[in-house]
């Protein structure tokens, strides 16, 4: 059995709505291994985009752990968080989050970490993701899949553990985005990380290893 | 660094404006603060560039060299005692040429000839190499006047005549440029004017810092820097134009805190995406700092080529006058003062809640 990359247990959260407070995500346990592809699935503000920050230290859920790599982090501090997210986790949103001054390379040089400034790693990723010809262009410059190809090559620079995708061919036409879902595909296959993707796109499921999907609050694995 | 460049060469147009608007103002403030010590100069020059460490004057007054009465005594008092001792009398009046009847103001500097404070002379030659005719240095603004080395010179009320001996640089008192004579001239000068005029010294100019000796009931040894600070008006003028000169330096480095605020405002979104991927606030914080540095160092850099630049160009008369030092100081403030009004765009993102990268989100 492959090693369990992402783990969360029990995971409670709830928004506060005005005065009262609303349960979004109940006693929600998911595990995810290396090399493993999950999609979580659910209908619009089901929390799925929740369950995602969550695992990806953005939200602090109001129970339950968070086990990354075999490690607890469910109480990091901010700090920590934020070096977890550097090295640990990749990354790819909806619409690519990329940065507008920067050319492909540098997107991916400037979140690369310190001291590790390995130009065969960023060649590597630009060239599997097929965007070698964008190396110099600024995102403004380049089609919306591109764009999604180096918000993925971005994700993979720091060789994260996790990879974390919210509706990542949501921006892109059917094509495009099953172009894209399969070199994320790819990338994790190869590189051994836990994924999962959040999306609204049936068509694609088939490329993952496995359905989620969310329904009253709980995750349900779908077969 | 690299980055922060990135990002201004990305956004140029916004960042030339920026530079231009902030390169006007800095010009101004250095410009300004120019004038100022130019005005300044022009009341004090010729203590400050004069070759003394102190002025021993009477207690009554109140270290103003001019209302001063010091007994001729004390010179050699001093001098028995191993002082470097001076005479020193400072007193306003006109001269005219010699064929002209056009007053022109002027401060004699009654010195002993061959004295330590006597001035080099940049054309022509010093007092001490008169053929005994009352011979004058002449700051070198009244060359304008069309005065030239040989020339005759004449008191306006006393009508002594003064041959020029030779011209010297950059001394005025009290916005008047300044004359050279001997104290002997000075004598005869008054004596001509008031013949129970008795010789005195308006002050003794003292080198080193020998002990004086002095009775404090009577005399009092004033440093340089005190004596300019008591020259009539000079505080007061200086002030009032540091003062202009400092509100615009915060004024323009604001202008850079509050453009860069607005900068960070527009750009709340791309902070968060840099947060959820990774980056500390400290990372950002520099990259922010870093950017203010590049835009108001450069902004200096040129207005101080500018104002440089300017000064070269201006006529002699002006009173312009810019130390190296003190235009950098001002440069260096600004800078300073940039950095620290950017600490509230730092604030700013500090506050950003990296949870707005996730989602559709509005762009930008
Ligand atoms: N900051 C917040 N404060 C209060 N309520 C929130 C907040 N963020 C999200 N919600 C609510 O929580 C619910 C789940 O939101 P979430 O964004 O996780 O849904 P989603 O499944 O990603 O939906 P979609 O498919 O439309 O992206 C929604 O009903 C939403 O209104
Ligand atoms: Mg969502």
């Amino acid at each position: 059995m492959s090693k369990v990359l992402l783990e969360l247990k029990d995971i409670c959260k709830a928004y506060q709505d005005g005065s009262e407070k609303r349960l979004i995500l109940e006693n929600i346990s998911l595990s995810v291994e290396a090399g493993e592809f999950a999609a979580v699935v659910g209908p619009s503000g089901s929390g799925k985009s929740t369950l995602l920050s969550v695992a990806g230290l953005l939200l602090t859920p109001d129970s339950g752990s968070i086990l990354i790599a075999g490690k607890d982090v469910t109480s990091a501090s901010k700090r920590e968080r934020t070096g977890i997210r550097r090295r640990q986790i990749g990354f790819v949103f909806q619409n690519h989050n990329l940065l507008p001054f920067l050319k492909t390379e540098d997107q991916l040089s400037f979140v690369q970490d310190r001291g590790v400034k390995d130009k065969s790693k960023i060649d590597e990723l630009l060239r599997e993701l097929g965007i070698e010809s964008c190396r110099s262009s600024y995102p403004a410059k380049m089609s919306g899949g591109e764009r999604q190809r180096t918000a993925i090559a971005r994700a993979f620079i720091n060789d994260p553990d996790i990879i974390l995708a919210d509706e990542p061919t949501a921006s892109l036409d059917a094509e495009r985005g099953r172009a894209v879902a399969e070199m994320i595909k790819a990338e994790v296959k190869k590189r051994n990380k836990a994924a999962i993707m959040v999306t609204h796109d049936t068509r694609i499921l088939d490329l993952t290893d496995k359905v989620y999907r969310i329904e009253d609050r709980r995750l349900v694995a779908e077969q | 660094m690299r980055y922060a460049l990135k990002e201004i060469a990305f956004e140029k147009k916004k960042y030339i404006l920026i530079e231009l608007l902030l390169i006007l103002l800095m010009f101004m403030v250095l410009f300004l603060s120019g004038l100022a010590s130019g005005l300044g100069r022009a009341v004090t020059s010729a203590i400050e560039t004069m070759d003394a460490d102190s002025f021993v004057v009477d207690e009554s007054a109140e270290k103003m060299i001019t209302v001063s009465k010091v007994e001729t005594g004390l010179l050699d008092e001093l001098r028995a005692k191993g002082v470097e001792a001076a005479p020193l009398d400072i007193h306003r009046m006109h001269i005219r040429k010699q064929d002209d009847d056009e007053k022109l103001n002027i401060t004699y500097f009654a010195i002993e000839a061959g004295s330590f404070i006597e001035p080099e002379v940049i054309e022509g030659k010093g007092l001490s190499h008169s053929d005994g005719e009352a011979t004058i240095l002449l700051d070198d603004d009244f060359r304008v006047e069309g005065i030239s080395v040989g020339d005759k010179v004449v008191d306006a009320a006393a009508g002594t005549e003064f041959t020029v001996a030779g011209f010297v640089k950059d001394r005025m008192y009290g916005h008047t440029s300044v004359g050279y004579i001997t104290t002997d001239s000075y004598t005869k000068l008054r004596q001509a004017l008031s013949p129970m005029y008795v010789p005195e010294y308006h002050a003794i100019a003292v080198k080193g810092d020998k002990d004086l000796g002095l009775d404090p009931d009577i005399l009092e040894s004033v440093s340089k820097k005190e004596i300019i600070k008591n020259i009539p008006s000079y505080t007061a003028e200086n002030m009032t134009i540091t003062m202009i000169v400092w509100v615009l330096v915060i004024i323009s480095a604001v202008i850079i805190g509050i453009f860069n605020y607005i900068m960070t405002l527009q750009k709340r979104r791309q902070f968060g995406v840099m947060k959820a991927i990774g980056l500390s606030g400290g990372e950002l914080a520099g990259m922010l700092i870093c950017e203010v540095c590049i835009v108001s160092v450069f902004a200096g850099i040129v207005s101080l080529g500018l104002t440089f630049g300017m000064a070269a160009a201006m006529p002699e008369k002006m009173p312009f006058y810019l130390e190296v030092s003190n235009a950098v100081t001002v440069t260096a403030a600004f800078v300073v003062i940039s950095v620290l009004s950017s600490l509230l765009s730092v604030i700013n993102i500090s506050r950003i809640d990296p949870i707005i990268a996730i989602g559709g989100g509005d762009n930008e």
